[in-house]
């Protein structure tokens, strides 16, 4: 492999979070389920785009979101429903309602592509937060690669839980892939099931960053040069700057 | 997830802190420094962050200020999941995220539980 984005940095990076960053931007460029890989990487081009928005920054900044009229700052390579898809779960995750997203859906945009997206924009975000957090720019964006996606729909996913349809681990078939680490992954393994290989891309990623699945509940155990407690001190702050209940 | 990992040890937590911010005194060694970090990256401010890396570098070492960045970035990611699928959050660590331990935390004051957004 080539250089990696960490190469510059002022602390030696751990290989598997180098490595997970590499894979995880060429799952981006690739052909996803619903979206081309030009489109993934064009909702990555968007999820930057959205950190300067004028807009999403008067909309953060209102006592209601719905109160805010205007149109987004877009690199102009999505439709409108995948703008104020990219540009809300960037900038005010905290404040999203079933109804808006069923609105963002209404707008001409298929489950599929809704939960493919979300998984892109958190992978992108991780990413861009990993490397702002070790003083190294973002990464280039790669070149997208060609290839159709496949329209994939797992038989098992149902709208009961959440405000998407999610596979249970009950319901997961053999054509769905490996999906969760145990058959009681939470809901947050669960959040993209519609969409299984984004699941996947998703999860060689955070788990990375975090801790894997089979560690999160040994709370008496580390992997990490840090404690338990101060990765949980950090993982709590960041939650609560985005007033995120989970 | 935080009180369940100081329990494993025998310990409490004020977990009012995850909302108020951690001070000096906090029951996690050089959690202000951590939730300084934290809060650093997720208002992208570039020499609050280099300020707070350079902190943390000092008591953690180059292989903990990259656990704490991955860390970081890692819950940029969940938060996003969470509030873009509009996943149950009473199940939350296990069921272990009670009315009560909200409340306690200051979680019941946010939009997605007073139901405003």
């Amino acid at each position: 492999m080539g250089g990696s984005i960490f190469d510059g940095c002022e602390v030696p990076v751990r290989a598997d979070l180098a490595e997970s960053h590499e894979r995880a931007w060429t799952a981006i460029a690739a052909p996803g389920t619903w979206l081309t890989g030009a489109r993934r990487v064009a909702i990555a081009a968007e999820v930057r785009r959205a950190r300067e928005c004028a807009l999403c920054a008067e909309v953060k900044a209102a006592l209601s979101p719905g109160a805010v009229r205007g149109a987004h700052d877009t690199a102009g390579a999505l439709t409108e429903a995948e703008v104020e898809l990219v540009h809300r779960v960037v900038a005010d995750p905290g404040r999203l309602s079933e109804r808006w997203a069923q609105s963002v859906l209404a707008r001409g945009l298929a489950e599929g592509e809704y939960v493919e997206i979300v998984g892109v924009v958190a992978m992108v975000m991780i990413m861009d937060a990993c490397t702002r957090a070790l003083g190294l720019p973002d990464r280039a964006l790669p070149a997208p690669l060609d290839g159709a996606s496949s329209g994939y729909r797992p038989p098992g996913a149902k709208k009961q839980a959440a405000w998407l349809p999610l596979v249970e681990p009950e319901d997961a078939v053999e054509a769905d892939g490996p999906m969760y680490p145990s058959p009681k992954a939470g809901y947050i393994y669960r959040a993209l099931s519609l969409v299984p290989q984004s699941l996947r891309d998703y999860w060689a990623l955070a788990s990375c960053h975090y801790l894997p699945g089979d560690v999160v509940y040994q709370f008496d155990r580390t992997i990490r040069a840090i404690s338990r407690p101060q990765t949980e001190v950090i993982a709590a702050r960041v939650s609560a700057l985005h007033q995120c209940v989970y | 997830m935080l009180r369940e990992s100081m329990q494993s040890s025998g310990r409490e937590v004020d977990v009012a802190q995850v909302t108020r911010g951690f001070g000096e005194a906090a029951e996690v060694p050089h959690a202000a420094a951590l939730a300084e970090f934290a809060e650093a990256v997720v208002v992208r401010d570039a020499a609050r962050i280099a300020a707070a890396r350079a902190r943390l570098r000092a008591v953690l070492g180059p292989e903990g200020l990259v656990d704490a960045a991955a860390t970081a970035a890692a819950f940029h990611g969940f938060v996003r999941l969470a509030d873009a699928i509009g996943i149950p959050y009473t199940t939350a660590a296990r069921g272990q995220d009670v009315p009560e331990l909200r409340e306690a935390a200051g979680i019941n004051a946010f939009h997605r539980v007073r139901g405003d957004a």
